[in-house]
């Protein structure tokens, strides 16, 4: 069997139509965007003492880092069955040759031991680069056994950071759920595990969005027949309220977390995009027309935004520059686009596209003009939000009836189901 | 001789006259009779009571708090076209009776509901909705209703009247619907 991988597309297409000429063998080609995945060999951790509990930490902490590292798509672990060709680890005296041997090219070296509360563990991780042979860097955490999860997070974020990316793992989506009753905001890790709610209104709760720093959160709340939009500070667990004159909705934080546009109806009764600083104060109004602005999303360089209008008729994408100035067309080949999201990667957009009932989710490629289509079902695919570094989406679908949140990756693999409680919606993934 | 029958008869007249007095008088009445009959059913009528004073519709309008009042929905709800909002002709009369009961009971004020079906996006149908309830209230000004009696609000798909997943569901929930918010 013959693999060929990270060749350019011509390549690829020679080699596959003469390789059959020369031998009967099955070709596999997978073809992909970007570099390689790094392999990561990450043998069984090493524990300290005999206690139940430190060996189940120890599984637990290897599964969810394995998990994530499979995930990211920056690296890829080792097969498990590559282990037994070699010695096993001995983490004073590490052979790199034979892990160079088995193509991995990080090896990750962890040591789980009990804390001396006997509820706690120490979890310390280290990273090696196998072909220069040198200790790249290390990490103790100190964790409380309903915290594993997070401490494996935190220790696979260090790779991402390693590699210029920023951290994935320890990032959080908000999303609306019905769950409990009636529509409030709940928040989940990255991975859909650790489902908590953030706000007890007994009102409809819609919409949340994140500020980059991760500790604020936008949303609107219908209140009395008003639909205000607030700040919720996780930490302070203060809520604060932005605007209250009309219907507002749809917040975005610019990246640099100092302003915040959103949809308002304050003046006029008709929905227009508006900009203001992060504390709700000194608004201003960006678009002057007498046709629906909605669903703002910043550039990551916050120098444009990108939304939907109806001014030509039908919902569309255009992208203006942070001013309200400079309005252009993006979306075509279709007559109803909305919810765009924009990569905080740069080049991508990513919205949805209704074709009668069917709504799918696309993924535009500003810089080439090309079009990807994510997901393919005869559903409504909603919402999209990505990933902090542009690799993932979530977002809403009925697929599976009622309407729950998914994960997919950019090149619309790996698609995973997060909620199955109640029907769930309108996700945002902190950047 | 005719002196003696005048005499006779006073005299006869007089004794008859006391003899009957005396009688009367003197009579035992008769022990009642036993009763063997069952007794006469005697009617237990309603005591005449003070009348409430009929209401006048003012004062019925009065007591009614506002959810019973909107309970009963004086307000009809209107509806739209798929991806549109514009007042349809047949939303037209309805608005027109809507419009003549507000201007009825003038102390009333209303927020408008515009929702739309499921089959638009999030985002762009909040602003849809929106634009709906603008419509009504727009079309209600038109008919002289002061704008500062109404509110607006949008609701977007988050809340259909019909959770089914057909035209005749969609039909239904693409539509303004009012609610009293003070009288």
């Amino acid at each position: 069997m013959k693999i060929i991988k990270w060749t350019p597309l011509i390549i690829f297409i020679i080699t596959a139509s003469i390789l059959p000429l020369f031998t009967q063998q099955e070709v596999v080609l997978s073809l992909r965007e970007g570099l390689p995945a790094i392999p990561v060999a990450c043998p069984t951790f090493q524990i300290s003492g005999d206690q139940p509990f430190v060996q189940e930490a120890a599984q637990t902490l290897r599964e969810v880092l394995l998990a994530d590292l499979k995930y990211s798509r920056v690296f890829v672990p080792l097969p498990e069955s590559y282990y037994k060709y070699i010695p096993a680890l001995n983490p004073n005296n590490i052979r790199f040759k034979d892990w160079e041997s088995i193509q991995a090219k990080l090896l990750f070296v962890g040591q789980v031991k009990s804390n001396n509360d006997q509820k706690s563990i120490i979890f310390e991780g280290k990273i090696y680069d196998v072909k220069s042979q040198r200790f790249i860097l290390g990490r103790k955490y100190q964790a409380d056994r309903s915290l594993l999860r997070l401490a494996a997070h935190k220790m696979a974020d260090e790779f991402m950071k390693m590699y210029g990316e920023p951290p994935l793992f320890t990032s959080k989506i908000v999303f609306v759920s019905n769950r409990d009753g009636n529509d409030e905001i709940y928040m989940m890790d990255y991975d859909g595990h650790n489902q908590v709610r953030l706000t007890y209104n007994r009102v409809r709760d819609y919409m949340p969005a994140w500020a980059p720093d991760r500790k604020r959160i936008a949303y609107t709340s219908f209140k009395d027949g008003q639909a205000i939009l607030y700040i919720l500070d996780l930490e302070k667990g203060t809520l604060t309220e932005v605007q209250n004159e009309g219907t507002n909705f749809a917040p975005a934080f610019s990246p640099d977390g100092k302003k915040l546009a959103f949809c308002s109806t304050l003046e006029e009764g008709n929905s227009e995009i508006y900009v203001a600083r992060s504390d709700g104060s000194n608004i201003r109004r960006l678009t002057f027309n007498k046709a629906i602005d909605t669903a703002p999303t910043w550039s990551p360089t916050g120098r444009e935004i990108a939304f939907t209008s109806d001014r030509g008729g039908t919902p569309q994408i255009y992208i203006m520059d942070a001013e309200g100035t400079n309005v252009r067309h993006v979306s075509f080949g279709g007559n109803y686009h909305d919810a765009p999201a924009w990569a905080p990667t740069g080049e991508r957009l990513a919205y949805v596209s209704r074709v009668y009932l069917i709504f799918d989710i696309y993924v535009l490629n500003l810089r080439t003009n090309q079009i990807i289509k994510l997901t393919e079902s005869n559903a409504r695919n909603e919402s999209p939000s990505w990933s902090p570094d542009g690799r993932h989406l979530v977002f809403s679908s009925n697929l599976k009836g009622t309407i729950q949140l998914f994960s997919i990756d950019y090149d619309g693999t790996n698609l995973r189901q997060l909620t199955f409680k109640g029907e769930n919606k309108l996700p945002d993934w902190s950047k | 001789m005719k002196k003696l029958v005048v005499f006779c008869l006073v005299f006869l007249i007089t004794f008859v006259f006391f003899n009957g007095c005396r009688k009367k008088v003197e009579e035992v009445p008769p022990p009642p009779p036993q009763v063997k009959e069952q007794p006469k059913v005697e009617k237990v009528e309603k005591p005449p009571q003070v009348k409430e004073p009929e209401l006048t519709e003012e004062e019925i309008f009065e007591r009614k708090t506002l959810e019973e009042l909107n309970a009963e929905q004086p307000l009809k709800m209107v509806h739209f076209d798929f991806d549109k909002y514009d007042i349809r002709e047949d939303a037209k009369p309805i608005l027109a009776a809507n419009a003549a009961w507000l201007k009825k009971w003038t102390s009333v004020k209303i927020l408008i509901e515009g929702h739309c079906d499921e089959r638009g996006t999030e985002e762009y149908n909040l602003a849809l909705g929106e634009k709906r309830a603008k419509a009504v209230f727009d079309y209600l000004v038109s008919l002289g209703i002061s704008p500062d009696r109404m509110r607006i609000i949008s609701y977007g798909k988050s809340q259909p009247l019909d959770p089914g997943h057909n035209e005749e569901a969609w039909a239904k929930n693409r539509r303004a619907q009012f609610t009293i918010i003070a009288k």
